[in-house]
């Protein structure tokens, strides 16, 4: 028996969100679903309109049209919104003069939060000593972590965090990392977790949500998002391997970059002993044979990069 | 919405100018009652005849010499309120530390209202230490000149409690102000050079003109002076020979007139509160 807390999910819908800045339409038109009890990434470029999301749902930016809900509510329709929804934005501050225990214990107060219920997230963060002192002299990754506390003051079932691991080096990176899993699989939280880097979230997340430009570009789990995978086989004979694989029933086209004799096979669906089968009966040597991991992080940035999604904040002024 | 009050006054005495302020308005008041206490006691002023003259002091009842006296820091208490009520907001726009506060408390008209309430505690906090700073210095002079350091305990009681009402009202005039201007540094400017400089200035220009001498007994310094009854009990030549005007408006009206401004500032901030993305 354990008694960690279970929570009941709690999805985010998003319907036609808009929030125009001026002439710039920062989010535009934006309309997803968030499962609860899953890690959702959101991701895209610096400037796509991450940020600009999670503070409308959060009620901080006010939309220029459609909504943004949690379990069917506004943010700002939630009795006890700390109990509901906890979250670590980037750009939330901390008077440089006040300790980060008394930051907590300001926040703690509106909900009446006890004391030791703060002292234990301070533990649980893992900046119990650093607790009394005052915050200006936090390093990033204290930051971080104090940001994350404070999310976790209401013990909420959703989860927002907007790049967490902004500033943190690799330690505090796989900290946050296992940290975040042990929230998400053993406690049941529906978690979103914004970044501009998809190979730092994609061990992590189960959906992925990316927008660019404000508006919405993929979604979908990261399985759909890794697609088919592709093998790579490499011989002496490339042309007379091709033709074999042909033969079989499958698509191989000369891979150069991997090495002389190379091939990418697709059709086999990273089956490797059908290729290699297939090899064998054709008479032609193995030197190689592996499955080729789909570069997420190309695919992510051809994905926001496409000329319809380049970011507009990059291009020229005319 | 006690949480909510919980919550701010947390925020007001965990920095360091939590404890400072107070310590600050203890210090300031007696300094500036010392100084014009030693000045009104012991400088002789020649008369207008010439010749020997007598401190200023001699020449007030003890009622109004008590009064004079103790509000003497008062131009420096209600500037330190005004700074108090510009910080209560302007320092969660300058640490960032609002989308915390909203996201604690998304209904923004109850953080406003909570602000209200531990500003007006905090305010009254520091109008007490305000207050002891006058009495400690004030009280020693008025003994060391043989004179009644007490007199008609309930009429300067009375305007000691009114001393506190209008620190309370400047403060809210910052709170708005607080809001009005998020550029925490540019708030503090703006409300400083206006309350301490701009604002008497003018008043003593249109002062001058007899068709709008009536106007500026409706600005904030004179308005305070006048909740506080100020000149009452000196005879017009003492006030005009101090710079005033001796025809005040009655104490409540002028308090009321203070309690308009500070509605009208915190009604502004508690608009822009309501419309404003934070970001």
């Amino acid at each position: 028996m354990t008694d960690v807390a279970q929570h009941e999910g709690t999805g985010i819908s998003v319907r036609g969100l808009t929030k125009t800045f001026g002439t710039l339409r920062a989010v535009d038109d934006l309309t997803f679903d968030i499962r609860p009890g899953r890690v959702t990434g959101f991701l895209g470029p610096n400037g796509a309109g991450k940020t600009t999301t999670l503070r409308m749902l959060l009620g901080l930016v006010r939309p220029t049209a459609g909504e943004a809900l949690i379990g069917g509510h506004r943010y700002a329709d939630l009795p006890r919104p700390l109990n509901v929804v906890g979250s670590a934005l980037e750009a939330t501050g901390f008077h440089p003069g006040r300790s980060g225990r008394d930051h907590l214990r300001v926040l703690a107060a509106t909900h009446g939060i006890p004391d030791s219920r703060v002292d234990q997230l301070l533990e649980l963060v893992g900046i119990p000593a650093a607790a009394r002192k005052r915050a200006g002299a936090y390093s990033m990754g204290m930051r971080q972590r104090l940001g994350l506390a404070a999310g976790l003051l209401g013990d909420p079932g959703v989860l927002l965090l907007d790049e967490p691991a902004n500033g943190l080096d690799p330690e505090g990176i796989r900290w946050m990392r296992g940290f975040l899993r042990h929230l998400a699989a053993e406690e049941g939280r529906t978690i979103v977790v914004s970044s501009h880097l998809l190979a730092e979230v994609e061990q992590t997340v189960d959906d992925v949500i990316i927008i660019a430009n404000g508006r919405l570009v993929r979604q979908g789990t990261i399985e759909e998002l890794h697609g088919e995978q592709t093998v790579l086989v490499r011989t002496a004979d490339a042309a007379a391997l091709a033709a074999a694989l042909e033969r079989a029933g499958l698509t191989a086209q000369p891979s150069p970059e991997h090495g002389p004799g190379a091939l990418q096979v697709e059709g086999a669906d990273g089956d490797l002993a059908r290729v290699g089968d297939v090899a064998l009966a054709a008479g032609q040597p193995v030197h190689e044979l592996r499955a080729l991991r789909t570069d997420l992080e190309r695919m992510f940035l051809e994905l926001t990069e496409s000329p319809e999604h380049r970011n507009r904040n990059l291009q020229e002024t005319t | 919405m006690t949480g909510l009050i919980r919550s701010e006054l947390r925020k007001a005495f965990t920095t360091r100018i939590g404890w400072g302020m107070p310590l600050a308005q203890f210090l300031l008041a007696a300094l500036f009652v010392g100084i014009a206490g030693a000045f009104m006691l012991f400088v002789a002023v020649p008369g207008p005849t010439g010749g020997e003259g007598a401190p200023m002091g001699n020449s007030l009842e003890p009622t109004v010499l008590a009064r004079t006296l103790y509000t003497g820091g008062m131009q420096v208490g209600y500037l330190l309120s005004l700074v108090l009520g510009i910080l209560s907001m302007g320092s969660e726009y300058r640490h960032k530390t609002l989308t915390a506060t909203f996201l604690s408390a998304p209904r923004r008209g109850r953080v406003i209202a909570a602000k209200v309430v531990a500003l007006t505690i905090v305010v009254v906090v520091n109008g007490l230490a305000h207050l002891a700073g006058a009495l400690v210095t004030g009280g020693a002079l008025l003994l060391a000149a043989d004179k009644a350091v007490f007199p008609e305990a309930g009429d300067l009681l009375g305007v000691l409690a009114r001393m506190l009402l209008v620190f309370v009202l400047w403060g809210l005039m910052g709170l708005g102000l607080g809001v009005l201007i998020p550029n925490q540094v540019a708030a503090l400017f703006v409300g400083v050079a206006f309350a301490f400089l701009i604002e008497p200035l003018l008043g003593v220009f249109i002062g001058m003109v007899d068709a709008l001498a009536d106007v500026a007994r409706f600005f904030p310094s004179q308005a305070s002076m006048a909740a506080l009854s100020l000149y009452e009990g000196m005879d017009s030549a003492t006030v005009e020979q101090a710079g005033g005007n001796p025809d005040q408006l009655t104490w409540w009206v002028a308090a009321l007139v203070l309690l308009g401004y500070a509605a009208m500032m915190t009604v502004v901030g508690w608009v822009l509160t309501q419309r404003r993305d934070v970001g």
